[in-house]
């Protein structure tokens, strides 16, 4: 029932006021729970994000990338000192980490790993369809997805009418819409159609013009849209530039500003999020994590296990959460890479469960295809 | 034979080419040679625009950088004027200029769409200043060329070319075992060979292991830029054997014994001739001009001219324009933003790109708004040519690009800004209907989705016009 730009356009400024403020009240009584993913493409260091404190060996392997000043966490982790809203949170039991784990994927490949961290699959390139959009299809939740992204990710497909939010540098008129919409009408073709019904539905706040470079402004508006009682439940963040083989640095650094990118997404979400905070989970999602052992370029190269960055008003307490395999060298996967002790699906999983208010066991048949996936909401989550 | 051939092998008609008797000759014929560069205006080399780039991270990084590390606002304004004399917020606009140019004015468009798809299958992604200095030049010289040789013989220029070698870290990758490797206690860098492997030649269809990818890296230490005090990482390439892994390496099975420099050249040879990476490259090219999944039955005859032509590419290229003719009734194609613009500017003859003398730098002030234009439009629109995010380059899949936005774009882009690019003897109806009518059989359905603004010829009338008219379902995937 929120006011779209279609009715607005045809109603006018009355119709806006009408359809766009009063149903919100008959839904306050149920409270909206979102959970918004940000993909860290590349391969997001583990070991720099969430690093293990005092591991002697891992400061002989990476003599170039050694932080010197983290924030704390524990006695055994640190936190990268970009990722401050992380830390601030932390002392309210609004921010956690899953540490060693990642998607059941070794094969290294940046393409074949992003394929199945979006799509939760076992095999590249063979699922059409991502995990979020499977359970968001399987818990009947539609047209509640966003992502914040020029292309859909794949990580949202599977479910119809989601939205994107990318904005141009100017308006379209409805009317070109509409007759675009209209000549489509007898075509075979559902994907653009339905795209095309979507846009058609979009509500007037996302009606805007800006600059789509400002990643400040986009999390502002994402946070807006999140807030709102019928706005998406669900919303897709993406970066890159995680792959750092070359001047990954430590403090500063090529790593270091993805992680600042990450930092100041949550931050505003956080900020603008007001009340809602407490119902959402922001949760990372990686393809893999990098090697031990710095490269030839004071960079890493593609590894296994990494690490998940949570946040937000659901998650049970801060805590880092793993099954530290450690770091010798036969403790690593294939003596390079900090191994993975958790299927991060399962992660992905047990959040679903809650945003969605669903039974995990039922999604893991419908979403995982019935795969090996513990429920882990009541270790990292609010039930 | 419908008119849509002209759009799913090239840019459509322009408005002086009629449809030719024999589409499919029309297309074969052009794939025996490399047509000129037509671009009037400047065409730097790829080693002069080295040398900008040289100046850029040099100027940046050894002069201004040290000389006001205490005043920053002092810093920027310098680094501003650095890049205006540089030429570093240019040279990419020039060079998608040449790019846009040479699509709409080529005789040989066939030719250029198959530019289009290697420079994609060996894309340069967005990283340093790689688009602004280099991807352009690199299209130009590495690609290009090697368009009427072999496979294998474009694998092998593109593997040694500055471009990719710095895209991919290869200088940063040292032989453990060579006497830099051991002298500085430095080990190799994965990247360039898994990426050889991956997306350039056998995929990872080809089952290769993780020590495929280090032994094939070990073959590739030593390629790496010059290194110099003053031109830093923008020297040329060559092979450092003091970087080299010493020893034999073997490959998916296949032993290479300890040769130096010529280890490369080997295993080249055989990744891109493996039946893996024909099958690979041959699916892409029937993806590209045919339809998203294509069949076996459509890439067969690629995979057959190109085992009988030993790779050479015009043999390949050819069997890709027979299978295309063959299927262009039944398959549909929907095609990325870039080719769909560079369709309505050759059809509709728009004023893209801006002319070469209003293109003209001056290294003295910043680009101006027209300069441009081109490149702004190409990012809106969601596909800066020279700027994909990942080294797998664009995707050539509808569901890639198709979301709420990335049409929106297309629709903005269509009723607001190409207005302003329709030249002035090209405002009255009467000339989008001989457009229409020269690319579309449905052309008289087509007027009459515009016919209510047949007396305007306000941007706004034509914007109402060509923006129903380019994003037709037939318009959008042919």
């Amino acid at each position: 029932m929120n006011c779209t730009r279609r009715n607005f356009l045809i109603g006018g400024s009355t119709t806006l006021f009408l359809s766009g403020y009063f149903p919100k009240i008959s839904f306050a009584s149920m409270q909206k729970k979102n959970l918004i993913i940000i993909s860290l493409r590349g391969g997001m260091d583990g070991l720099t994000a969430i690093p293990v404190i005092g591991d002697k060996r891992l400061k002989k392997l990476r003599k170039k990338l050694i932080l010197e000043d983290v924030l704390n966490l524990n006695s055994d982790f640190g936190l990268h000192p970009k990722l401050e809203i992380f830390h601030k949170l932390w002392q309210k039991n609004q921010a956690a980490f899953v540490h060693a784990t990642n998607i059941p994927y070794t094969g290294r490949s940046h393409f074949d790993g992003q394929n199945l961290m979006e799509t939760g699959a076992h095999i590249p390139y063979k699922e059409k369809t991502g995990w979020l959009g499977r359970g968001l299809l399987a818990s009947n939740i539609i047209g509640k997805g966003l992502a914040i992204s020029l292309p859909m990710p794949l990580l949202l497909r599977g479910v119809p009418q989601n939205n994107n939010f990318f904005p141009s540098p100017d308006f379209v008129e409805t009317k070109l819409i509409d007759q675009i919409y209209n000549e489509f009408k007898g075509e075979h073709n559902e994907l653009i159609k339905s795209t095309l019904d979507t846009i058609r539905q979009r509500p007037l706040s996302m009606q805007i013009a800006t600059d789509s470079d400002d990643r400040k402004k986009l999390a502002l508006e994402a946070a807006k849209q999140l807030k709102d009682q019928s706005g998406p439940r669900v919303a897709v963040f993406d970066l890159d530039g995680f792959d750092t083989h070359a001047a990954q640095g430590g403090v500063d650094g090529a790593h270091a500003d993805e992680l600042e990118e990450v930092n100041k997404i949550v931050t505003i979400l956080h900020e603008n999020l007001g009340q809602a905070f407490d119902n959402t989970l922001i949760l990372t999602l990686t393809e893999f994590g990098r090697t031990i052992k710095q490269n030839g370029g004071y960079g890493t190269e593609h590894g296994y296990g990494s690490a998940i960055l949570m946040a937000g008003g659901l998650l049970k307490k801060s805590q880092v959460y793993t099954d530290w395999p450690g770091l010798k060298k036969k403790e690593l996967f294939e003596g390079r890479d900090l191994n993975s002790t958790i299927d991060s699906r399962a992660v992905y999983n047990s959040a679903m469960s809650i945003c969605f208010n669903q039974d995990p066991e039922f999604l893991r048949k419908e979403v995982f295809w019935g795969d090996e996936l513990p429920d882990l909401s009541q270790e990292l989550f609010k039930i | 034979m419908s008119l849509n051939f002209y759009r799913r092998v090239a840019f459509g008609l322009s408005p002086n080419e009629k449809p030719y008797k024999d589409p499919l000759n029309w297309a074969i014929n052009q794939l025996d040679r490399i047509p000129d560069l037509l671009w009037p205006g400047t065409i730097p080399t790829e080693k002069d625009l080295r040398k900008k780039y040289g100046e850029w991270v040099y100027g940046d990084r050894e002069v201004l950088r040290k000389k006001f590390k205490n005043d920053k606002h002092a810093y920027r304004k310098a680094k501003d004027e650095l890049r205006i004399k540089t030429g570093e917020r240019y040279f990419e606009l020039n060079e998608h200029a040449i790019r846009h140019f040479q699509t709409k004015y080529s005789k040989q468009p066939v030719f250029e769409r198959f530019w289009l798809f290697w420079g994609n299958h060996f894309a340069i992604s967005e990283k340093d200043f790689l688009a602004e200095f280099s991807t352009g030049p690199y299209q130009r010289e590495i690609i290009r060329p090697n368009m009427v040789k072999t496979f294998e013989e474009m694998v092998q220029s593109v593997t040694t070319s500055w471009c990719m070698i710095h895209h991919l870290d290869n200088s940063e990758s040292f032989g453990p075992n060579s006497k830099k490797g051991m002298e500085w206690g430095e080990t190799i860098n994965e990247n360039h060979a898994r990426e050889l492997l991956e997306l350039h030649t056998v995929s990872p269809n080809a089952g290769y292991t993780q020590e495929d990818v280090i032994q094939l890296a070990y073959i590739m230490t030593g390629w790496a830029h010059k290194w110099d005090r003053k031109n830093l990482e923008t020297g040329d390439i060559w092979f450092d054997q003091e970087m080299h892994q010493k020893g034999d390496k073997i490959v998916l099975g296949v032993k290479y014994k300890n040769d130096a420099k010529r280890e490369l050249a080997k295993v080249i040879h055989d990744l891109a001739t493996h039946p893996i990476c024909i099958k690979f490259v041959s699916t892409k090219l029937c993806r590209h001009f045919i339809t998203d999944e294509p069949t076996d039955e459509m890439i067969n005859p690629v995979i057959e001219a190109w085992k009988k032509s030993d790779g050479n590419l015009i043999e390949i290229h050819k069997a890709v324009i027979t299978q295309a003719y063959k299927y262009n009734e039944n398959t549909h194609k929907f095609h990325p933003p870039e080719i769909w613009l560079m369709q309505l500017s050759r059809m509709f003859d728009l004023n893209i790109p801006l002319s070469f003398e209003k293109m003209n730098y001056t290294f003295k002030s910043k680009p101006n708004n027209r300069q441009r234009q081109l490149s702004w439009i190409l990012r809106e629109i969601g596909h800066s040519p020279y700027r994909a995010k990942q080294p797998n380059g664009w995707s050539d899949l509808e569901v890639d690009w198709v979301s709420p936005e990335l049409l929106l774009r297309r629709f903005w882009f269509a009723s607001v800004e190409l207005p302003m690019l329709v030249k002035s003897g090209n405002r009255s109806h009467g000339f989008i209907l001989s457009c229409l009518k020269n690319n579309f059989e449905d052309h008289e359905n087509m007027a009459s989705l515009i016919d209510n603004f047949r007396f305007g010829t306000s941007d706004y009338d034509l914007g109402q016009k060509y923006g129903v008219i380019c994003n037709l379902p037939g318009v959008l995937k042919i």
